[in-house]
C-alpha cells in the first residue's frame, strides 16, 4: 500500500505540472503584423497543445486577416519548427526549449524567476500559433470533429498496453464509453477518472510489466539534414534476465540467480551505450522527463507507473552534457 | 536443395512475431527474388529497394498508377507495353482528366515502406500518396477513393476510432504517412500460416500480400514463376 501511496503522490505531481505559455499570432496573418496582443496561459505539461486551439481562435478572430480559417486549421511552432501536436507540451518543451533540467539540489521550483520582457528566457515559453499554410510535409492535419487527435491518442495507449502485457486485448476489451473516458480525462486533466480506468488496463502491482512502453528522443544537430529528432525504441523488460547480467559480470559464480531490477541507467546503456557508457552515472547525457533530470537508478517499472503521461508511455528527453 | 546456404531457410523463432534479423533476412531473400526477375512490367512497381537506417532497415516501393485514358510514360520501367489492364481507376470523373488528356498529371505516386514495429514486432506498411497536379500528400479520402478495393472498404473503415488506416508520423522520418493498423497482424499471420513453418521470407510475401491487398499493392505475379524459383535455387 505504501508504495502505491508514493507512485500515486508522483503521479499527481507530475499531471500538476504546468508551464507559462505565451502565444503570439503568426505576423504574416495579423492585421496588425507583430502588434497583436500575445496569449498567456499556464498550460498542464501532459496536455495537447490542439486544446488550446478554440480559445486561441476566438482570442485573436479580430486580428486574422483572413476570418474564414478554423479552429482546427491552427498549428503552432516555436522558432520555426512547426511542433508535432501528437506529443504533450511538456515534452515539447523539454526536446525544444533548451532550458536546463531541473534536478536534486538545484533551488527553486521550474517557474521562479521567469521573465516575460526578457526574450532569453526560457519561460515563458514562446509559441506562435498559425491558422493558415498548414506544413502538410510536417505535420498530420487535424479535423473539427477531433477525431484524428483521438484516434492518435488511442493508437498510443494500444501500443503502451501491448508492451505492458503482450496483447492489446485490454484496450480493445474496454468499453466505449470508457475508452472515450480515458481520452476526455486526459483532455480534462482529471486524475481521478483517469486513475480509474487506466487501472483497467495496468496489471496489479505485483504482477510485473511484460515490457516498459519507454521512448527515447534524441536531439540531432541542426545541420544533419534530416528531421531535428532521433527516437529510439526497442523492448525494455522490467527485469534484466540472470543470463545476460551474469554475462556481463566477471565474476559469474557471485551473480545472483534473482533477476536485476532494470533501471533508467541500465536501459540506457543497453540501447545508447555510446551516450551512456556507465549505467549508474551520466557521463556524456542525462536523461530528462518532466522538465526533470531522472535518477539513473530509478527502477523504468516505478517510473512508469508513477510518471507515465496520459497515453501510458515515458518519453525520456536524451539531453548532452556540458 | 541440402547445399542451400540460403539464410531465408530458417525457422521463424517467434512466430507469429518476427525478430529484427529475421525481418531484414526476409527483405534480403524478397530482394533478391526481384532482382532474379529483372524488371517488374505489369506490376505498376516502378522501384524495390532495401534502406539500412540508424534505426532500422526499411524495405521501400514505390508505385505509380496511371489513368488508362491518359498513359505516362514519364518513367523507365513503365516504358514497355503494360501486360494488365491497371487494377485501379483513377480520376475517372475527373474534369482535369479531360483537359490534360496526355501528360501524367493524374499519376498517382504512391511510397510503401515497410518497417518492423518495436512495439509489435511485426511487419507495418507506411504510406503516403502524391498526385502529379497536387501540391503535398493526399488525404485518406483519397486513400480510399483510389487505392482501398470496394470489398474491403467496409472492413477497414468500422474498425477503430478512425477505421484500420491511420494517418500518423512515419517512425523513422517523423513525416506524416498512413498505416494500416498492426495490433491484428500476429492473429491473422497465425490464421493463415497455420501449422506450417514458413521461412522469413515467406512470412514476408504472406503478409505483404494480406496487406497489400487492402491498398491494391499487388504482389507481380512473374514473383512465383518456376523459373525465378529455379534461379533463386541456382543462388543458393
Amino acid at each position: 500500500m505504501e508504495a502505491q501511496a508514493t507512485l500515486n503522490s508522483i503521479q499527481k505531481a507530475v499531471w500538476d505540472g504546468r508551464l507559462p505559455l505565451q502565444i503570439r499570432l503568426a505576423p504574416s496573418e495579423s492585421r496588425i503584423y507583430d502588434q497583436t496582443d500575445p496569449y498567456l496561459i499556464s498550460y498542464h505539461r501532459i496536455s495537447y497543445l490542439p486544446s488550446l486551439l478554440p480559445r486561441l481562435r476566438a482570442f485573436f478572430a479580430s486580428s486574422l486577416i483572413d476570418p474564414s480559417s478554423h479552429a482546427h486549421d491552427g498549428w503552432f511552432s516555436f522558432e520555426g519548427v512547426p511542433l508535432k501536436w501528437h506529443l504533450p507540451t511538456g515534452l515539447l518543451y523539454d526536446l525544444y526549449a533548451g532550458a536546463d533540467p531541473a534536478s536534486k539540489g538545484t533551488v527553486g521550483s521550474e517557474d521562479a524567476g521567469w521573465d516575460i520582457d526578457n526574450q532569453d528566457s526560457p519561460l515563458p515559453w514562446r509559441l506562435v500559433v498559425h491558422f493558415s499554410d498548414w506544413p502538410d510535409e510536417e505535420l498530420v492535419r487535424l479535423d473539427a470533429e477531433g477525431m484524428v487527435m483521438n484516434d492518435a491518442y488511442i493508437n498510443s495507449v494500444k501500443e503502451a498496453d501491448f508492451l505492458r502485457n503482450g496483447t492489446a486485448k485490454g484496450i480493445m476489451s474496454l468499453s466505449k464509453e470508457d475508452s472515450s473516458g480515458l481520452w476526455k480525462s486526459v483532455q480534462d486533466v482529471d486524475l481521478l477518472s483517469f486513475q480509474r480506468i487506466s487501472n483497467i488496463l495496468l496489471p496489479p502491482l505485483n504482477q510485473p510489466f511484460r515490457n516498459i512502453p519507454i521512448r527515447l528522443f534524441l536531439p540531432l544537430p541542426p545541420d544533419s539534414g534530416c528531421p531535428s529528432l532521433k527516437v529510439v525504441q526497442s523492448p525494455v523488460p522490467p527485469s534484466i534476465p540472470p543470463s545476460s547480467v551474469a554475462a556481463s559480470q566477471l565474476n559469474i559464480s557471485r551473480s545472483s540467480i534473482t533477476p536485476q531490477t532494470q533501471t533508467i541507467g541500465s536501459a540506457l546503456h543497453s540501447l545508447l551505450p555510446h551516450l551512456f557508457p556507465s549505467r549508474r552515472t551520466p557521463v556524456l547525457a542525462k536523461p530528462v522527463l518532466h522538465g526533470a533530470a531522472v535518477p539513473m537508478s530509478a527502477p523504468v517499472e516505478e517510473l512508469v507507473r508513477s510518471s507515465a503521461y496520459g497515453d501510458g508511455w515515458l518519453y525520456v528527453v536524451v539531453r548532452m552534457m556540458g | 536443395m541440402a547445399s542451400s546456404s540460403l539464410s531465408s531457410q530458417r525457422v521463424l523463432s517467434a512466430f507469429p512475431l518476427l525478430t529484427p534479423e529475421e525481418f531484414e533476412c526476409a527483405c534480403r531473400a524478397f530482394l533478391d527474388r526481384i532482382h532474379v526477375l529483372g524488371n517488374l512490367d505489369g506490376a505498376e512497381w516502378s522501384s524495390v529497394r532495401f534502406v539500412q537506417q540508424a534505426t532500422g532497415p526499411i524495405l521501400k516501393i514505390s508505385r505509380s498508377i496511371h489513368n488508362p485514358h491518359a498513359p505516362s510514360y514519364d518513367n523507365i520501367l513503365s516504358a514497355s507495353v503494360d501486360t494488365e489492364e491497371p487494377q485501379v481507376e483513377t480520376c475517372e470523373d475527373d474534369p482535369e482528366a479531360l483537359i490534360r488528356e496526355s501528360n501524367s498529371s493524374n499519376c498517382l505516386h504512391i511510397e510503401h515502406d515497410v518497417i518492423l514495429s518495436p512495439t509489435y514486432q511485426v511487419p507495418v506498411l507506411y504510406f503516403t500518396l502524391r498526385q502529379d497536379s497536387h501540391p503535398g500528400p493526399l488525404g485518406i479520402d483519397e486513400v480510399y477513393q483510389y487505392l482501398v478495393p470496394d470489398q474491403y472498404r467496409k472492413e477497414l473503415q468500422n474498425v477503430g476510432v478512425m477505421g484500420g488506416i491511420s494517418f500518423g508520423y512515419h517512425p523513422q522520418f517523423g513525416t506524416p504517412a498512413f498505416f494500416v493498423h498492426p495490433c491484428n497482424t500476429a492473429d491473422a499471420m497465425k490464421q493463415i500460416v497455420g501449422q506450417q513453418w514458413v521461412t522469413p521470407e515467406t512470412y514476408l510475401i504472406i503478409w505483404l500480400g494480406m496487406v497489400g491487398n487492402r491498398l491494391s499493392l499487388h504482389l507481380p505475379y512473374e514473383l512465383f514463376g518456376t523459373d525465378v524459383v529455379q534461379k533463386l535455387q541456382g543462388l543458393g
